[in-house]
């Protein structure tokens, strides 16, 4: 096992190379440069490429391209680049190309303070592109060393699903630094756990099933299949076509094909909730350190306190909500967004709270004391304007 | 370990995020979790500077300094917007550019890096070495020296030879401190 310290850039840009990616075109972005900067050093090391777009739309449309010529590839940035993803991001979740997409959230609103952690795009990330008609896969890692495993695990999804899987992170998790251990033997992987789906190719004829499969190999050109890809409805066969029945097929592959294997994806974390607790934390991402700190301060002075935290948010568990209680939503935004999933989530009676912090982490006090005041059935303090009751 | 947390901080081109990432590097190669946020202001040099380190034994959960066990005060502004965290812990302040306040609640003790550096190497860019130093004799039963001594000449590009000097002032300036 390599043991190091270092930043979360460094273990995405470590992990991508680790499941075999060979192309990275991006722009840079703080707080996710060094993304970037490591992979255009990293990438010639193991026979891969390293492009600087011009920009993030064209960077992810490159991806694209090297994806349908069979490479591995991947990108990175933050919110302002993200946004700028939402064209060719329909691209490959149309034609089902395999992609690994890095978000690094820093605070906003829009372009915000660069160097400073916020959690503004958990919806953008479930509606990445337009014309709805299909579900997003996410994950999102909390740590450097989870930002690892995840990036690997990206990549495995990516290639199953065929189709742009988002890596949600944030500005404490991507600067961050921290203990970072990569696997060396087969045996150090299998621990951790780590799975590398080779590239497949698909020889045709149909590129295009109307079915809710997995593990179907992607379109790589000059493989049987002409220009078998755009972003219009295809046939089996990936001509375009107008008409409504193969419209239908294809609305239907895009959902189906990950809700129906959710259960491969969908990955989360309980903190003490074996005793039917009064009060449960909710968050995802870096919060949900503090989360789990809160948790375990909260038990040790006698507050029934329990949490959740979402490794992967999209799609959302619902199933994970199935306990009354006071839910409280830890997020870093004032506008309040995985607090709607929640609400949504719970069960009928349960209450649905809110705590949002911008810039920087909350403290574990805060939280215990939110909680403490929840259970005694108090109204949260605003910090200024916020809005606490959902 | 138990959960050991630490705040530097300082303004931009002293060397606060440096110092905590040899600090840091030597507490991992050493066998331990580290986990270091670090915040600035925008400018490159000159604004203000804020490295957070929790070292443990296992795994760390929320990585933010809440009530620091050590605290190394190198700029004025950073002592006045930190100094209220310390409760139980220790602020190690550098007397050349912090007055401490009159009646103190926390336990403070002087380490004059800047001064001593300067006179010893003729720089003050050597003044974080000398606090890693003292941070290292601090830590000197769960972390080796040598540790610190191989951290240090990985993430030091240059003059490597004096800021081992300047490690060594400051190691040997607080000898017999214990954490």
């Amino acid at each position: 096992m390599k043991r190091l310290f270092d930043t979360g850039n460094a273990a995405i840009t470590e992990a991508a190379i680790f499941a075999g990616c060979k192309l990275f075109a991006g722009y840079p972005i703080t707080p996710a440069t060094e993304i970037a900067e490591n992979m255009s050093r990293r990438l010639p090391q193991v026979g891969g490429f390293y492009v600087q777009a011009e920009d993030e739309l064209a960077a992810l449309h490159i991806c694209i391209g090297g994806s349908l010529g069979g490479l591995k590839a991947m990108t990175s940035t933050s919110g302002p680049g993200y946004i700028l993803f939402a064209d060719p991001y329909g691209w490959a979740l149309g034609s089902e190309i395999p992609v690994v997409v890095v978000n690094a959230q820093r605070v906003g609103p829009v372009s915000g303070i660069t160097g400073a952690p916020g959690q503004g795009e958990f919806y953008l990330s479930r509606y990445p592109t337009h014309g709805g008609n299909f579900e997003s896969i996410v994950l999102a890692p909390n740590s450097v060393q989870e930002a690892f495993q995840l990036t690997v695990e990206a990549f495995y999804l990516a290639e199953r699903f065929r189709m742009p899987i988002t890596v949600l992170a944030d500005q404490i998790v991507t600067d961050g630094w921290e203990t970072l251990l990569i696997p060396e033997t087969e045996a150090e992987i299998q621990a951790m756990g780590l799975k590398v789906a080779l590239r497949q190719i698909n020889y045709g004829p149909e590129f295009y099933p109307a079915t809710d499969e997995i593990d179907v190999p992607p379109v790589v050109l000059g493989h049987n299949t002409g220009a078998a890809c755009s972003d219009w409805t295809p046939t089996a066969e990936g001509f375009d076509t107008e008409e409504v029945e193969w419209q239908h097929k294809h609305a239907y592959r895009l959902i189906y094909k990950v809700r129906n294997n959710r259960s491969i994806i969908s990955q989360y974390e309980e903190f003490a909730l074996e005793d039917e607790p009064d009060v449960i934390f909710v968050a995802y991402g870096s919060p949900s350190r503090v989360v789990k700190s809160a948790v375990q301060a909260a038990r040790e002075q006698g507050l029934k306190v329990g949490g959740i935290r979402l490794v992967s948010i999209w799609p959302f568990p619902d199933e994970v909500f199935h306990r009354s209680a006071k839910y409280l939503s830890v997020e870093l935004n004032y506008d309040g967004q995985l607090v709607r999933e929640v609400q949504r989530a719970v069960p009928k009676g349960s209450e649905v709270h809110f705590l949002g912090r911008c810039g920087e982490l909350p403290k574990v006090l805060e939280l215990v004391e939110a909680a403490r005041t929840l259970i005694n059935g108090q109204p949260l303090k605003a910090i200024k304007w916020e809005r606490e009751a959902w | 370990m138990k959960r050991t947390e630490i705040l530097i901080s300082g303004f931009g081109g002293q060397g606060v995020v440096r110092l905590g990432q040899i600090f840091s590097t030597a507490a991992v190669y050493e066998g331990l979790y580290t986990t270091m946020l670090v915040s600035h202001g925008t400018e490159t040099r000159g604004g203000y500077v804020r490295s957070q380190i929790v070292i443990a034994g296992q795994p760390i959960d929320s990585p933010v300094v809440e009530n620091p066990d050590y605290f190394c005060a190198m700029s004025k502004s950073a002592y006045t917007k930190f100094m209220s965290l310390v409760t139980a812990g220790t602020i190690l302040y550098d007397p050349g550019y912090v007055e401490p306040e009159r009646n103190p609640i926390a336990r403070h003790v002087a380490i004059p890096a800047r001064d001593r550096v300067v006179q010893e190497l003729g720089k003050d860019i050597f003044a974080n070495s000398f606090f890693l130093g003292v941070l290292g004799q601090y830590f000197k039963t769960a972390i080796h020296k040598e540790h610190f001594y191989q951290a240090l000449s990985e993430r030091v590009a240059k003059f490597q030879a004096e800021n081992r000097q300047a490690f060594d002032f400051g190691y040997s300036y607080q000898e017999g401190a214990d954490a």
